[in-house]
């Protein structure tokens, strides 16, 4: 939280003691498509990933480990029924507020909305960088960006699941991923 | 240069109306809010940002229409098209006060509503319900985009087609057909094809 904003412990204390901790197994569904988001999660110990079905298709719009938020957020913030899956990879391990604690928690304190605010803004501009990658990066290029910045995924995460992020065949994902392994030298090689 | 039938006064009314939408503000908390606001008149077909300029302002048109694109190998990429009512401003840029990657160039001739950077910190710091109301502008802008990226991966280009005429009937009238196409991600080819399903069934 203090990327965003430095709260005093109080403040902190005040934050935490309004979030919920939820185990999950691996592969299970925080959240099915027509349900409504009542969490904003935040993901302390394993992997969850965020797709919806297109036809009988799987299609991953997200992946996220340690330290990320993961939600339907869309649907948390406008309250309408969610198109998105949200599922657990491994098992997991969240940190969670409803909406409803969550609006108590703006109300009670300026400094918390200035939070609120500069997640929101965040999480925004993370959706609009995603989308300038997606226009101009091509195939290859989405693939050595992804891989440069997230190693440790390339090692945690099924590669199907990988491929459907990226929006590739996964034939072309593993072609690509020997391509990569094959070079000795340059900054995107693989270990 | 007052355009015709464009006041400032309706404007400004407008402007309370359409942020009232996201925390109701007295009279008086909106006039405390307005010497931050500045109001900026373009020409049509002109570059509001320029591609490598960092954006200064958050823009709300009161009228005219606009689109921003990502020049891309000697192509554009539009990836909004925004009119009355609807906020625009290159947001990377804006936000991390990087070069912007996309232009803002205006189709017709348009009149913005704006705030700086600058002055929008010190709003937020001066003005406590400023937060609230910009976490709830930003959280619509957010829905907003999700939205459209859900549909450009779930939908087929026949249903964006469709949908976007069926939602957006002003636009289809004032936005070259290119741009549309450009928007919705469709070859112009296919956009042509897709026409005749924009004259109403009888």
């Amino acid at each position: 939280m203090s990327v965003y904003l430095d709260l005093t412990n109080e403040e902190f204390a005040f934050l935490s003691d309004k979030l919920v901790i939820r185990n999950f197994e691996k592969k299970e569904q925080l959240l099915k498509v027509g349900e409504v988001e009542n969490y904003l999660n935040f993901l302390v110990k394993g992997l969850a990933r965020k797709y919806f079905y297109k036809g009988k298709a799987e299609v991953i719009t997200q992946i996220a480990r340690e330290g990320e938020m993961i939600s339907s957020s869309a649907s948390f913030l406008s309250g309408s029924p969610s198109p998105y899956i949200v599922e657990t990879i491994g098992p997991a391990t969240f940190l969670s507020i409803t909406r409803q604690q969550l609006e108590s928690l703006y109300s009670s304190s300026p400094r918390i909305e200035r939070l609120g605010r500069l997640i929101i803004t965040r999480l925004f501009l993370q959706k609009e960088e995603w989308e300038h990658e997606c226009i101009r990066l091509d195939t290859r290029q989405r693939f050595l960006h992804f891989v440069s910045n997230n190693p440790e995924l390339m090692q945690r995460v099924p590669q199907k699941y990988l491929a459907s992020y990226l929006n590739m065949k996964p034939e072309t994902f593993s072609r690509m991923k020997h391509g990569v392994q094959k070079k000795t030298t340059g900054r995107t090689t693989l270990r | 240069m007052a355009k015709q039938g464009f006041s400032y006064t309706t404007a400004l009314d407008g402007l309370h109306h359409y942020l009232s939408g996201f925390v109701a503000l007295t009279k008086a908390e909106f006039n405390f809010l307005l010497p931050y606001i500045e109001i900026r008149e373009f020409e049509k077909k002109v570059k509001v940002i320029r591609e490598g300029e960092v954006e200064r302002y958050l823009n709300i048109i009161v009228r005219g229409l606009v689109r921003k694109y990502l020049p891309i190998r000697g192509d554009e990429v539009i990836t909004q098209l925004a009119t009355e009512g609807h906020m625009v401003h290159s947001e990377l840029s804006f936000n991390y006060r990087t070069p912007s990657g996309s232009v803002i160039e205006t189709i017709e001739p348009t009149v913005f509503l704006s705030i700086s950077y600058d002055s929008l910190e010190e709003l937020y710091t001066r003005f406590p319900k400023a937060e609230k109301l910009g976490r709830l502008m930003i959280t619509d802008l957010f829905i907003k985009k999700d939205y459209r990226y859900f549909d450009q991966l779930q939908k087929s280009t026949r249903e964006r087609f469709l949908d976007y005429i069926r939602n957006h009937p002003q636009m289809v009238q004032r936005v070259p057909q290119k741009y549309i196409a450009s928007y919705l991600n469709i070859k112009p080819e296919t956009f042509s094809r897709l026409k005749h399903l924009m004259r109403p069934k009888k």
